[in-house]
């Protein structure tokens, strides 16, 4: 497998403040990765560092096997779409959608008509006057036909209702499929994209603390419910993500259990629950939160 | 571990590279009615206006000899001006959010820059034209029926054509380049960079007053500028335009998008 993108080591300061902390993965190419973590974890850098947009303070950054800091060669590769992007004033969504093409040799001009009825969003009303849901269409129809080996999604979707977000996920699956390519996406909504995903790198105050395989991830943890003594019996001294109680229930989140394992906890009369990644990435960052209180 | 690896530039990748030095330029382009129609419908508004207030004056004037004074006096019009300051808003707002914009389509610092001069340039040879020739729709109307100056006005001079496209070229470049290098100390510094920025201009400027009224030279800087003549002044304008273009290079190359 090849790599679409190697960090290794990056490291972004602003200021005093550590934005980035030591920070290594790759990006293996035709993967839809999902970086996912808290609000000012660390996401929206990341990504501004992987398309040069920023600069990094130390370590190395290879796209496509280059840095892509003012590297056009690079760049021209990729596609990012943020959240936040503002738009020329006085723009309307045709002017986007009529210069979007120039930039992006892969452009697919019906795909991108398709989308565009999809999404119903207006083409001649100006930009600053669209819902934050339109607004947000814009990217993603950008997005998608703009069909760039490596496309980034960062928030993409704020505004957008239960039915656009859907329509979002589908098309990038179907188009996915089809023509496959790179795909860094992050997200708050979690366990909607969590069947898209097949690798999530989740950061939490800058530091990678899960980077595997959407299975794996959703695979490496359990929770065990069950009366309180028996379940504290069964995990013994177990390392514990997270507990719950309700008088003499006990649920409590752990790491993954073998076969055998299973078995023993079945026989001890416990229930195991699987846990969806969202659940697990509020765990885990809280476990950080904790540790790193108890050691302030 | 094997990365994908990119052919390094050949003749093919550079035309590649001026392909989206050019793409960008189109960008400023594909709104053409508000960096072009409706800021050229504004100025014949604002001609419109002038002749209304030219015709009353004379109307309301019947001695001769006032009446030339009064058409003299039309010929202090800085009715014109109002264009170049709406092209460096255009400016500005193009380094803030086109910048931020083009950015996003994967367009490096140096091509969006290449491309933005492109832009300016050609923007500013278009305006020069379009005002050089009302200029001479002016004189040859003598002023509209009315005596009036908006494109004739006394500091354009009554050079030949090249000399009155040279003016107007030179001074919508400063414009443009001028408003470019500043709002990209605000995309590279934020609003911590204006406060300096505009202090230290502060600064010098009155140190600057400070130094010709100390050394008793106003006369002096009068004399230089009428020695000099418009299309002189117009040629010393090239080298603060070239220095803010080169300034605003040496900003933005380091600055990131604003999110």
């Amino acid at each position: 497998m090849s790599a679409v993108v190697e960090v290794s080591n990056l490291t972004k300061r602003f200021g005093h403040f550590t934005a980035i902390d030591d920070v290594s993965f790759r990006v293996e190419e035709n993967t839809i990765h999902g970086l996912l973590g808290r609000n000012g974890a660390g996401k929206t850098t990341i990504m501004q560092l992987l398309t040069g947009q920023d600069f990094a303070t130390s370590g190395d950054i290879r796209v496509f096997g280059q840095s892509p800091v003012e590297n056009a060669a690079v760049l021209g590769n990729t596609c990012f779409i943020k959240e936040s992007q503002r738009y020329p004033d006085n723009f309307k969504p045709f002017h986007v959608f009529r210069s979007a093409p120039w930039f992006f040799p892969n452009w697919d001009e019906e795909y991108a008509q398709l989308l565009i009825a999809d999404f119903r969003l207006p083409l001649n009303r100006r930009i600053k006057k669209l819902s934050r849901g339109q607004l947000s269409a814009i990217g993603v129809i950008v997005g998608l036909a703009s069909r760039a080996p490596l496309t980034f999604f960062d928030e993409p979707y704020l505004g957008l209702d239960a039915v656009a977000r859907q329509i979002f996920y589908d098309r990038l699956l179907e188009d996915y499929a089809e023509r496959p390519r790179t795909v860094i996406l992050s997200t708050h909504l979690i366990d909607e994209v969590s069947n898209l995903l097949e690798h999530v790198l989740v950061i939490d105050e800058g530091r990678v603390i899960i980077d595997e395989a959407a299975e794996d991830a959703r695979g490496s943890a359990t929770t065990v419910v069950g009366p309180r003594g028996a379940v504290d019996a069964f995990l013994g001294r177990r390392e514990i993500l997270h507990r719950d109680g309700i008088g003499g229930l006990a649920s409590v989140t752990v790491g993954p259990l073998t076969g055998p394992e299973r078995a023993a906890a079945a026989a001890a009369g416990l229930e195991l629950a699987p846990v969806s990644l969202q659940q697990l990435i509020i765990r885990k960052t809280n476990v950080s939160q904790t540790e790193f209180e108890q050691s302030a | 571990m094997t990365a994908i690896s990119y052919a390094p530039a050949t003749s093919a990748s550079r035309r590649g590279r001026m392909n989206r030095v050019l793409a960008v330029t189109r960008l400023h382009f594909v709104d053409i009615w508000s960096i072009f129609a409706v800021p050229f419908m504004i100025m014949i508004f604002i001609l419109l206006v002038n002749m209304a207030i030219w015709w009353l004056i004379l109307t309301s004037i019947s001695d001769p000899e006032s009446r030339a004074n009064a058409q003299e006096g039309f010929s202090y019009s800085g009715a014109s001006f109002y264009i170049y300051v709406y092209m460096m808003v255009v400016a500005i707002m193009t380094i803030n959010l086109t910048f931020s914009f083009a950015t996003g389509y994967g367009v490096t610092r140096r091509n969006f820059y290449l491309g933005t001069c492109i832009a300016f340039v050609t923007l500013s040879l278009l305006w020069a034209v379009v005002l050089t020739a009302l200029s001479y729709i002016e004189q040859a109307t003598n002023g509209w029926a009315l005596g009036g100056h908006m494109f004739s006005a006394i500091y354009f001079g009554d050079g030949a054509w090249y000399q009155r496209v040279f003016l107007h070229f030179v001074g919508m470049a400063f414009f443009f380049f001028v408003g470019a290098a500043v709002a990209t100390v605000y995309v590279r510094w934020k609003a911590s960079g204006m406060l300096t920025f505009f202090a230290s201009l502060v600064v010098l400027l009155v140190g600057g007053a400070a130094l010709v009224t100390l050394t008793e030279s106003w006369p002096r800087v009068g004399e230089w500028f009428v020695d000099a003549g418009s299309y002189g002044v117009a040629a010393w304008l090239l080298v603060p335009t070239a220095l803010a273009a080169a300034a605003g290079w040496l900003v933005l190359r380091k600055a990131t998008p604003r999110t």
